[in-house]
């Protein structure tokens, strides 16, 4: 059961590099909280999925899929439109370090290619490459899919239940 | 007579509307909200003051057509939209704002007061912000399993980095250029971590220092606009995304440079 708990103290970090997301777009104090655990909840969904051997960009797709749910309720409980959640909320999913690794095989690319590596690297570097594209299409495109499927113009017109009016 | 009057007064109050409006959406679209919504936006304005409109969106400029009742033009204006700060905000207030305007019929006036106090809503403190960016930058190091010495020094960077960025923007210099300076500086001092014999040969804190610069907003920005149809936003932003991105990959590599990674 240990997995489970690592996963939980990175959903904790997630969460606050949600909120480090929501200090800087400004967003309204009452939405910090929502925010915090939306973060923490898709990184602990994507990560919980990488347990059990899912795709990397599948399991952030399900987390953003996730959020851009959580979204809409949260959206009519504070009054606020669901993006000022779902963006800070999705941004520790971003893969950074995969990006990295892309950019250093694209620099690594510029030299010799004669040299004994330059294959290995050429192969590496499309790898991260297409992972690094696919997640990030899958996460801007899964948290506008619930809008998408509910197929509302604005949350307002969205009935969602246990919400006071 | 009466009716010339008439038909100016008219043309006089169709201006202001059509001046409140243009505000409203530049002030969306400066504060990064996506094409869409600053369109619905105008249109339920404009609906609620009984106008019909046509717009044009574009990433510096909105552009308004005034129709009369058979839809042919009476006048067009054109507004700028100022610089882009991202600011969630003015954005949750002009929501508000617009379903105030909808459902309790708020006058021209009260509209005008209420988008100058949320221009004057004050920013959150700097120390805060510097604070919550840096546990973010020590959150992004512990998604890549960083050590609690490997988050502290992605902490510092990641605070002195946006620090940086700060006062870069501060002294007038390109928001590209700021990016890199950040960049630098951040990967700078957490890349001293590996050099000190703090890090392993991964360079958790080096790589995940200068996550907290990535350009999300006009990233997830791009793709919702293009999957609304405005392919021409989305492709600007996703464009500004890149070249961001692209300015925080050579802050790294010119410290990679320095410490020979």
């Amino acid at each position: 059961m240990s997995w489970i708990l690592i996963i939980l103290y990175k959903s904790i970090w997630g969460g606050l590099a949600a909120l480090g997301f929501a200090a800087l777009f400004n967003v309204p104090v009452r939405s910090f909280f929502h925010i915090f655990l939306f973060g923490g909840i898709g990184v602990f969904i994507k990560f919980t999925l990488l347990h059990f051997n899912f795709n990397i960009a599948l399991s952030s797709l399900a987390g953003a899929v996730a959020i851009g749910f959580l979204s809409i309720p949260a959206a009519h409980y504070k009054h606020t439109p669901p993006l000022i959640f779902y963006i800070p909320a999705v941004i520790p999913m971003i893969p950074g370090i995969l990006a990295y690794r892309m950019i250093l095989g694209l620099i690594t690319l510029t030299g010799n290619p004669k040299s004994a590596t330059y294959g290995a690297t050429l192969s590496e570097t499309i790898n991260y490459g297409l992972k690094v594209v696919f997640i990030l299409i899958s996460l801007s495109v899964g948290v506008v899919i619930p809008m998408l499927l509910l197929r509302k113009e604005s949350v307002k017109d969205i009935k969602v239940p246990f919400t006071r009016k | 007579m009466n009716e010339l009057e008439n038909s100016i007064t008219n043309v006089e109050e169709m201006k202001e509307v059509a001046d409140i409006l243009l505000k409203t959406g530049t002030m969306l679209m400066s504060a990064g909200a996506n094409t869409g919504r600053v369109r619905t936006t105008v249109h339920r304005m404009a609906d609620a003051f009984g106008y019909s409109i046509d717009l044009h969106i574009s990433q510096r400029s909105i552009w308004l057509t005034m129709l009369n009742e058979h839809g042919a033009s009476i006048f067009t204006i054109v507004r700028v939209t100022p610089s882009h700060i991202i600011n969630f905000r003015t954005i949750s207030g002009i929501s508000k704002m617009s379903w105030s305007l909808v459902e309790e019929r708020w006058t021209i006036n009260q509209i005008t007061d209420e988008l100058k106090r949320l221009e004057q809503l004050p920013r959150f403190p700097r120390w805060l912000v510097l604070t919550l960016v840096g546990l973010a930058g020590a959150g992004f190091c512990s998604l890549a399993d960083g050590t609690p010495i490997e988050l502290a020094f992605t902490f510092v960077a990641s605070f002195l980095g946006l620090y940086v960025r700060q006062e870069a923007l501060k002294g007038g210099f390109n928001p590209y250029v700021s990016v890199y300076f950040s960049a630098f500086t951040a990967s700078l001092i957490a890349g001293s971590a590996s050099k000190l014999g703090l890090s392993d040969s991964q360079n958790h804190a080096y790589v995940t220092s200068v996550l907290f610069l990535i350009p999300g907003v006009p990233l997830i920005n791009s793709f919702s606009d293009i999957l609304d149809g405005n392919v021409q936003n989305g492709v600007t932003r996703g464009f500004v995304g890149f070249l961001i991105s692209f300015s925080i990959a050579l802050g790294i590599l010119t410290s990679a440079l320095i410490y020979q990674f």
